[in-house]
C-alpha cells in the first residue's frame, strides 16, 4: 500500500515537472501560438503511454523549417495518430500491454517508411522484440527498393531463426541489394541470399581515419 | 736562373768597397745588403721556437671542466657508425609499421552503444552545409560539413549514439535539402523527404 502511495506522489510531482521540460524544449523553436495545442497533444501521448519525444522532435523540426504553426500541430497530431495505430498494431500481434515506448517507435517507422500493416505485423508476431527495429528496417530497405514486402519479410524472419545476430540484419538486405546490381532478378537475389544464411559478407567498419576525424555533435539528443 | 755579377758577391762579402763597384751594379748591391739585413734581425715578441712554446703550453694553467665540456660541444667531431644492412631494414620496418598502425587513433573513443555516421553531400555553389536533424534537436549549426579540398563535395564524420534518425542539409542557413545519397527517405508530413541515417554500433 505504502508502495502505491510512493509511486502516486512520484507521478504527481514528475508529470508537471515533465510537462515543463517539454515547454522549456519547444519556447523559442516553434511559434509561441502553437505551443499549447503542442504541448496538449504531448501530454495526451504521455497518459496514454505513448512515447513523446517523436512528438517533440516532429515538432521541433516544423519549427526549425520555419513551418507555420497550425502545420506543426497538424504534423504532431499526426504523429500522435501514427503511435496510436503502432500500439494497436502491436497488442494486435501478440505484444501484451503495456507496450514498451521503443517498440511503438519503431512500428511507427515502418509504417511511415511503407510498409503494409499486416507485414509489420507478421514481422512482430514471429520476432522477439531486440531485433525487431533491425529486422523492420531491413524489410522496410527491400520494400523500398520494390521487392515483394511478403518475401522481403520472409527473408529477415528466417535469417533471424538462422541465427543471423540484429546488428547484421540491415546487411542481410544489403546482400540482397548487392545481387541485383550484379544482374539477378529480385526472385534470384532474394533465393541467392537465402541459400547463403546465415553466413553473410563481412561488415565493413569505420576506418581508423574515419573514426579520427569523427567529431560529436554539440548537443546529441537520444535517437 | 739569372747569373749574378760576381762583383756584387764580392761587394756584399766586404771583400770588395761599394765605391770600387761600377755604378749601375750600386743600385742592386744596396737592395741586396737591406735584404739581409732584415732577415739577420731578430724577430719580434716572445722566442717562437717549438721548444718554447711546448713549453709555454705545458706551463699555462688546466682550463676548468666546463670550459672543456664547451669546448668539446663546440668542436667538430668525426662519428663513425657501423651498421648491419639486415638489422637497419628490421629496424625501419618497424618505425613503419609504429607508423601506420598509430596513426589516426588519437580519435574520439567509442562507447558500446556509439557508432559512426557519414555525411556527405554535392554542394559547389554552397558556403557552408550543416546536417541537421533529430541527432541534434533539428538545431542548426552543430553539424557543420567540410569541402576542404573546395571540390564542393562537403563531408563530416560524427559520432552518434546507435539508432535510427531523420535529418536533412540547411545550405548557406537557409536552403533544407534532402540528403540524395542517402539509401532511406520518408516524409516529414510538411510536404518534403526525410533522409534516414541508421547509425550501428561501431564495437560490435
Amino acid at each position: 500500500m505504502t508502495r502505491w502511495v510512493v509511486l502516486a506522489c512520484a507521478a504527481f510531482l514528475a508529470l508537471p515537472l515533465a510537462a515543463q521540460s517539454v515547454r522549456g524544449r519547444l519556447e523559442g523553436r516553434i511559434p509561441s501560438a502553437a505551443i499549447p495545442a503542442v504541448d496538449s497533444l504531448i501530454q495526451f501521448a504521455s497518459q496514454e503511454g505513448l512515447p513523446t519525444e517523436p512528438l517533440i522532435q516532429k515538432a521541433l523540426e516544423g519549427g526549425a523549417k520555419h513551418v507555420a504553426g497550425p502545420r506543426i500541430i497538424a504534423a504532431v497530431q499526426m504523429s500522435l495518430g501514427q503511435l496510436r495505430d503502432a500500439r494497436d498494431l502491436l497488442v494486435r500481434a501478440g505484444d501484451q500491454p503495456p507496450v514498451l515506448p521503443a517498440e511503438m517507435t519503431t512500428v511507427a517507422w515502418a509504417l511511415r517508411r511503407g510498409l503494409p500493416a499486416p507485414v509489420v505485423e507478421r514481422v512482430v508476431a514471429a520476432l522477439a522484440r531486440p531485433p525487431r527495429a533491425a529486422a523492420m528496417h531491413a524489410v522496410a530497405d527491400l520494400v523500398a527498393h520494390r521487392f515483394d514486402p511478403d518475401s522481403a519479410a520472409e527473408l529477415i524472419i528466417e535469417a533471424v531463426r538462422d541465427g543471423v545476430p540484429q546488428e547484421r540484419l540491415l546487411d542481410v538486405s544489403t546482400g540482397v541489394l548487392q545481387q541485383v546490381q550484379r544482374g539477378h532478378t529480385r526472385a534470384e537475389a532474394l533465393a541467392i541470399v537465402r541459400r547463403e544464411l546465415p553466413n553473410l559478407p563481412a561488415r565493413s567498419k569505420p576506418t581508423r581515419g574515419n573514426v579520427a576525424g569523427a567529431r560529436r555533435p554539440a548537443s546529441p539528443a537520444p535517437p | 736562373m739569372n747569373v749574378i755579377d760576381p762583383r756584387i758577391h764580392q761587394a756584399l762579402d766586404g771583400e770588395l768597397a761599394l765605391e770600387a763597384v761600377p755604378a749601375e751594379l750600386r743600385r742592386t748591391v744596396a737592395r741586396l745588403a737591406a735584404a739581409a739585413d732584415l732577415l739577420a734581425a731578430p724577430l719580434p715578441g716572445p722566442a717562437t721556437s717549438l721548444e718554447s712554446r711546448v713549453m709555454a703550453e705545458i706551463r699555462r694553467p688546466a682550463p676548468s671542466r666546463a670550459r672543456r665540456v664547451m669546448r668539446w660541444l663546440v668542436t667538430p667531431h668525426a662519428i663513425i657508425l657501423r651498421v648491419r644492412p639486415a638489422w637497419s631494414v628490421a629496424f625501419a620496418a618497424v618505425v613503419a609499421a609504429l607508423t601506420l598502425f598509430t596513426a589516426g587513433q588519437e580519435g574520439p573513443e567509442l562507447a558500446e552503444h556509439e557508432g559512426i555516421a557519414q555525411f556527405v553531400g554535392r554542394f559547389p555553389e554552397a558556403q557552408s552545409v550543416h546536417a541537421v536533424g533529430t541527432f541534434n534537436d533539428w538545431r542548426p549549426g552543430s553539424i557543420a560539413l567540410e569541402d576542404q579540398d573546395h571540390d564542393g563535395v562537403w563531408r563530416a564524420t560524427v559520432v552518434l549514439p546507435a539508432g535510427t534518425y531523420e535529418y536533412m542539409f540547411v545550405v548557406d542557413g537557409e536552403r533544407w535539402v534532402p540528403d540524395h545519397l542517402a539509401e532511406r527517405l520518408v516524409a516529414d508530413d510538411f510536404g518534403r523527404e526525410n533522409s534516414i541515417v541508421i547509425v550501428r554500433p561501431a564495437r560490435r
